[in-house]
């Protein structure tokens, strides 16, 4: 499955890409370049070939980890976008988090009251959740947290002051590795308003699917049987009903997570946030093709590795489900 | 003499639905003796399985109400009981198998830890004791492979799976278990083995069963004493022997009619007539009236009370071994005249 995708999506990117109104060379040199200097440059950027060669070559250099290199910056896609990456994995890892703990205990808490108050609200939280434009949601945020209350900082992933420096940009691990605690906080406060924001959605989007997969759970026979058991409410609901009540709440997980990845644009333009979403967005602007192209692939891959991993959990939850054997 | 283990008395079990509300269990009476084996039988939706999951505390609540009535159980009340109260009750002094062994073991545990799970949850007990313990009572159930531990239920059949369910009721060694159709989905051949296995587990730990079922060849097979339920209620109550020789309510002497004989040829096997009433709109007198071919004036009236029939604990709730005059005399208490 993986490779098919992963051809497809090169093919429809790189396709997209080019069919973009533009041209690069014209939006480097500006509006007053002679057609002989943006011919000269179109070719030495090598758009001058047919597209079926570029398209070739851009195989190629993949295949041997060269993602091309910037048209604007001129230097190595591979090497630039690792920052941009890493801060978009932290920050989708945070919103997640958020997600799947409010989200699932939300869900839970309105299947176990199915039907009273407590369900009725969370499932207006859950549509409120889905409903709410994240720009909106980050601009209050911002406004309430960072500006009135002043009890968060509003943008950036850490505060510049500092004079923090990466090693794998991802700040929490880094922070770790140097023992620096208060890195580590600040990098925490700094995640926690867009984390929020991104991870609203996704939070909502769990709740629903949580709810209505553990309703059906618990109208079964062996939930009945482990209640005869004696067991205390809490064990059949955490342990006994939510494992079985997993594996849609997981589908819902891949799919948002991989949204959270290549979605984060908004969020990461509102909070100032470093990401691979802002990077690509600049990139369309510029006509950086190489960026392009090879920023969308990489999100592509790591939605699919996503799913694959989670494709494999469902094996590990449910041992009725099992792959490679007949 | 034999002391009583379980004693339901006037219990009342109504569900409040938007619709109205369901008397699914409407005032019965039923003891279970220490170490007897006891059959409740009716067809569908006659109430016997909302009896057995009430002693369970199994009804959902709402929409389930106990409107009157109590459960003994060896002298204490279970209607009264808290949520932490059912706890040590369920498993440890009643324990329950159902019709489904198919859907009624948790799909994601193996079987071992579902039986540990059982144990510890009653008893002080580490847990490499507690598996001991869990393959000892798979192999009183006639399971001797260790393996079985580490299997999930769907590596089982269907009677493995019931197997390992009474194995599982049996692991706390209760005073009573209440099989809720435990035969019910298996096929014949494997029936006659769990109904066995019932049977010795009887015997040789002295527990007592309720055993529910419309199936009165298993009653006949298993039971000393038959409770008839129909549309709620008790209609008979009587001692094996002399239900099956004896029927005294139409409700049972029809149910007995319908089973097929080998030794008599007819073309068609009886039914009776028409269907269970509406719980919702139960007829006023006796429920079982629209549908009976003895039916009297009277009975579409008032309702008749239990009447004891001239032999031992005979009852039945039916004009036709009592009359009016009789009912006003009647022991209040427990819905009995003697006639």
């Amino acid at each position: 499955m993986l490779i098919p995708v992963l051809i497809g999506m090169s093919i429809i990117t790189f396709s997209i890409v080019h069919a973009i109104p533009g041209d690069p060379a014209k939006a480097i040199l500006g509006e007053k370049a002679t057609p002989e200097a943006v011919a000269q440059l179109k070719e030495s950027m090598g758009l001058g070939k047919p597209l079926f060669i570029q398209y070739v070559d851009y195989v190629k250099g993949i295949l041997s980890g060269d993602l091309g290199t910037s048209f604007i910056t001129k230097t190595s896609v591979a090497e630039e976008i690792g920052p941009y990456l890493a801060a978009t994995m932290e920050l989708s890892f945070a919103a997640m988090v958020i997600a799947v703990f409010f989200g699932m205990n939300l869900g839970i808490l309105a299947a176990w009251r199915h039907n009273t108050g407590v369900d009725y609200t969370a499932m207006v939280i859950a549509i409120i959740g889905v409903s709410v434009p994240v720009f909106w949601l980050g601009l209050m945020e911002q406004w309430v947290f960072a500006q009135d209350l002043s009890w968060l900082p509003s943008n950036g992933r850490i505060d510049a002051r500092m004079g923090f420096e990466p090693i794998t940009n991802f700040y929490f691990i880094d922070a770790l590795i140097q023992g620096d605690f208060v890195a580590f906080g600040d990098a925490f406060r700094h995640i926690i308003l867009p984390a929020v924001a991104l991870g609203t959605i996704p939070m909502a989007y769990i709740a629903r699917m949580t709810r209505s997969s553990m309703l059906e759970v618990m109208r079964s026979d062996y939930i009945r049987t482990v209640r005869a058991k004696g067991v205390s409410e809490f064990l059949i609901i955490y342990k006994h009903t939510l494992r079985n009540a997993f594996i849609p709440i997981l589908t819902v997980f891949g799919l948002q997570m991989g949204l959270l990845l290549g979605g984060a644009i908004l969020t990461e333009t509102i909070f100032s946030w470093p990401g691979i979403g802002r990077y690509v967005y600049e990139a369309i602007n510029n006509r950086d093709y190489p960026v392009i192209q090879s920023g969308i692939l990489i999100i592509a891959f790591i939605f699919v590795m996503i799913n694959l991993i989670v494709d494999l959990l469902y094996a590990w939850i449910d041992p009725r489900i099992q792959y490679g054997k007949e | 003499m034999t002391k009583t283990l379980l004693e339901i008395k006037e219990f009342k079990m109504h569900f409040h639905t938007d619709k109205g509300v369901v008397k699914a269990v409407d005032g019965i009476d039923l003891s279970v003796n220490e170490g007897e084996v006891v059959g409740l039988v009716g067809e569908s939706g006659c109430g016997k399985s909302v009896t057995s999951l009430s002693v369970m505390g199994l009804v959902p609540t709402p929409p389930g109400k106990v409107e009157a009535g109590s459960i003994q159980l060896a002298g204490r009340d279970l209607t009264r009981l808290k949520r932490r109260e059912w706890r040590q009750v369920r498993g440890n002094e009643v324990a329950m198998i159902f019709q489904e062994p198919m859907t009624s073991l948790n799909p994601v545990f193996t079987v071992g830890s579902q039986m540990i799970e059982a144990i510890r949850q009653h008893r002080q007990v580490g847990k490499k004791e507690a598996r001991h313990r869990a393959g000892e009572a798979l192999r009183e159930v006639g399971i001797s492979r260790d393996s079985i531990l580490d299997e999930y239920p769907h590596q089982l059949s269907g009677g493995m799976r019931q197997r390992v369910m009474i194995a599982m009721a049996m692991v706390c060694e209760p005073k009573l278990l209440i099989a809720d159709e435990p035969t019910t989905a298996l096929d014949v051949t494997i029936q006659a083995q769990i109904l066995d296995l019932m049977r010795r587990l009887n015997q040789e730990k002295g527990t007592a069963i309720l055993m529910i079922t419309h199936d009165l060849g298993v009653v006949a097979e298993m039971c000393s004493r038959v409770v008839v339920m129909y549309a709620g209620q008790v209609v008979e109550e009587a001692d094996v022997n002399t239900l099956f020789s004896n029927p005294k309510h139409p409700y049972t002497a029809g149910l007995l009619r319908s089973i097929p004989q080998l030794d008599k040829r007819s073309d068609r096997l009886y039914s009776i007539p028409g269907n269970v009433p509406n719980p919702r709109q139960m007829p006023t007198g006796c429920r079982f009236a629209p549908r009976c071919e003895h039916v009297q004036s009277i009975c579409l009236d008032r309702e008749p009370p239990l009447f004891h029939i001239t032999t031992g604990d005979h009852t039945s709730r039916c004009w036709l071994h009592g009359t009016e005059k009789e009912d006003v005399d009647r022991d209040s208490s427990r819905d009995v005249v003697r006639s």
